[in-house]
């Protein structure tokens, strides 16, 4: 059985996994890839934003009123949505990703760095609210 | 062109990274202050005001916090959806779809920088 000279090694063709991907883990899966589309959109109107500042008060006054617009309601209250449930599953996540010895320290448990980083969000969401819309300062 | 790359590749995956985490932390709160509470008008005039806005605009941490909430996530974004389009089987087209996503994470995050800077101006 030894072959006349090189060749390349047969493999089968890759397919995709017998529940990919409607089923097990792979809508989520999917729908956290599909949340990069959140980040993009909010990260470039958010750009518009800085932008009309620049522009003058006027400018900003009229993004402001662009914000009143049911699509651009919409789109937000999804986003928000999405963005929180991507980033709480990252977070759930970002243990898995990190070494057993983080520098000179042992790696936390699972739970314990998890649960640091899901109060680290809750409290950044309700410090920056409450800081941007003027109840603090 | 290749040990380029090589070299690069810790600073780009610190873009993803990074974009990731930042988008994560700081979008939620842009969207539910200013476009959600402003856009329903919960959120008072005088503190979406344009003099408040330019003023942590402008204050050095509040630049830095802006310019990372804009560019950033561009970048965690990008690298999301050009694997999700692997994942639905667009490999022959990656190439292509890597050159949109990275390139708008390209131009997007000079416009965020350009908007900074006529904050500054």
């Amino acid at each position: 059985m030894k072959p006349g000279g090189p060749m390349p090694t047969r493999t089968a063709d890759p397919r995709p996994p017998d529940k990919y991907p409607g089923r097990g883990r792979y809508p989520s899966y999917l729908a956290f890839g599909a949340s990069g589309a959140f980040l993009m959109i909010s990260a470039l109107l958010l750009i518009r934003g800085v932008w009309a500042l620049g522009d003058g008060g006027a400018a900003w006054d009229a993004y402001r009123g662009a914000l009143g617009h049911p699509i651009s309601l919409v789109y937000h209250g999804v986003a928000f949505i999405g963005l929180t449930w991507f980033a709480l599953r990252l977070f759930r996540l970002f243990p898995a990703t990190q070494p057993y010895r983080m520098g000179p320290i042992k790696r936390p448990a699972d739970a314990v760095l998890v649960a640091g980083l899901y109060g680290v969000f809750f409290t950044v969401l309700a410090v920056g609210t409450l800081f941007l819309g003027g109840a603090l300062l | 062109m290749k040990t380029l790359m090589l070299k690069l590749e810790p600073v780009i995956w610190m873009l993803f990274s990074s974009g990731m985490m930042i988008g994560a932390l700081l979008l939620p709160v842009f969207i539910l202050v200013v476009a959600l509470g402003g856009g329903f008008g919960v959120v008072g005039g005088e503190a979406l005001g344009f003099d408040r806005m330019v003023a942590l605009a402008t204050h050095p941490i509040g630049t830095l916090i802006v310019l990372a909430a804009m560019a950033l996530p561009l970048w965690g974004g990008a690298h999301h959806l050009r694997h999700l389009w692997i994942d639905l089987g667009g490999l022959k087209t990656d190439g292509l779809v890597g050159f949109l996503c990275y390139g708008t994470a390209l131009a997007g995050s000079i416009v965020a920088i350009l908007a900074v800077v006529r904050l500054h101006s």
